[in-house]
């Protein structure tokens, strides 16, 4: 071969993969959530609330975790080491979406309700609620507990409710989660989009 | 020249895996309007499925759809910012995320 030709070539392989670079710092320079994902993996979990088991599906707890990207994520899990996990983050400065009260639902089966086989809500509250209730689509509540919970340098109440076998065959969804203050004034209301 | 080129071209094979290896954007970032879903290819080694918006409050699902029954298994949904499921331990997937709402966001699996 050349001199000539393997310059050229030698050219070419630098151009091609001076490109290949270029597209790649572009692509990570989109937040994907790729820093966030790493942060979950390290920050440790503490658990919050319990969810009861029932007809097979384990027993599980409601965790929460502070990141160092600067996050407070809310998971539902067999165990605090099971990657097994889900649920969400937000930032710090908004935990609960400028809201009383956060949650996560969460299903087997689906998408349509009546083939959902088990369901869960967890989530947060402010420590100004008093009570959390959920409002089924046949018009009846479900209470759940609530216990005190500190992420970081703030407090919190944290909740698990497993929705019961027997709602769920006849199709009995949750409406919406509703915060009540000590009065028993409602003071916020999120609607799960189901039921 | 040549040994430049090949410290390159190693400097940037190192540099795309590990961005690749980070997650698969199966719907990268984009308006989503009620409705509007978006899905991965099946794959029986995906670990979890994540719904990232930009913004807070945004109601969205995540959720890993099985290739034999089309059921949907261990769904999520919320308003959180970052929302995240995990694959089932057997079987073939899909991860598949919907927007329930206006928002701008991606889809990722890994």
């Amino acid at each position: 071969m050349s001199a000539r030709r393997r310059r050229w070539i030698s050219a070419l392989v630098v151009a091609a993969v001076g490109a290949a670079l270029a597209s790649a710092v572009v692509a990570s320079s989109f937040d994907d959530g790729s820093s966030l994902t790493a942060a979950i993996d390290e920050a440790p979990l503490v658990r919050v609330a319990d969810i009861e088991a029932d007809e097979g599906a384990p027993a599980l707890g409601v965790y929460t975790q502070l990141t160092d990207t600067g996050h407070v994520c809310v998971w539902e899990a067999v165990s605090a080491a099971s990657r097994q996990r889900g649920g969400g983050c937000n930032t710090v400065d908004d935990p609960l979406n400028g809201q009383p009260v956060s949650f996560t639902l969460s299903y087997d089966g689906g998408p349509a309700p009546v083939d959902v086989r088990s369901a869960t809500v967890f989530g947060l509250a402010l420590s100004e609620v008093a009570g959390v209730r959920i409002l089924m689509s046949d018009g009846s509540w479900r209470a759940v507990k609530l216990k005190k919970a500190r992420v970081g340098a703030d407090e919190f109440k944290a909740f698990g409710y497993r929705f019961r076998k027997s709602d769920l065959k006849s199709g009995n969804g949750p409406v919406a989660v509703v915060a009540f203050a000590a009065s028993g004034a409602e003071i916020g209301r999120q609607t799960t989009g189901i039921g | 020249m040549r040994r430049f080129a090949i410290a390159v071209a190693v400097l940037a094979s190192l540099l795309i895996s590990s961005t690749a290896l980070a997650a698969y954007q199966y719907a990268p970032p984009r308006q989503w309007s009620p409705g509007a879903s978006a899905g991965s290819t099946y794959s029986p080694n995906w670990l979890a499925n994540y719904f990232m918006t930009y913004g807070s409050g945004y109601d969205k699902t995540v959720t890993f759809i099985r290739n034999t029954n089309y059921g949907w298994y261990n769904t999520k949904r919320g308003t959180a910012d970052y929302l995240e499921t995990y694959a089932p331990f057997d079987g073939t997937y899909k991860a598949h995320c919907v927007a329930h709402a206006w928002f701008w966001g991606s889809c990722n699996v890994r």
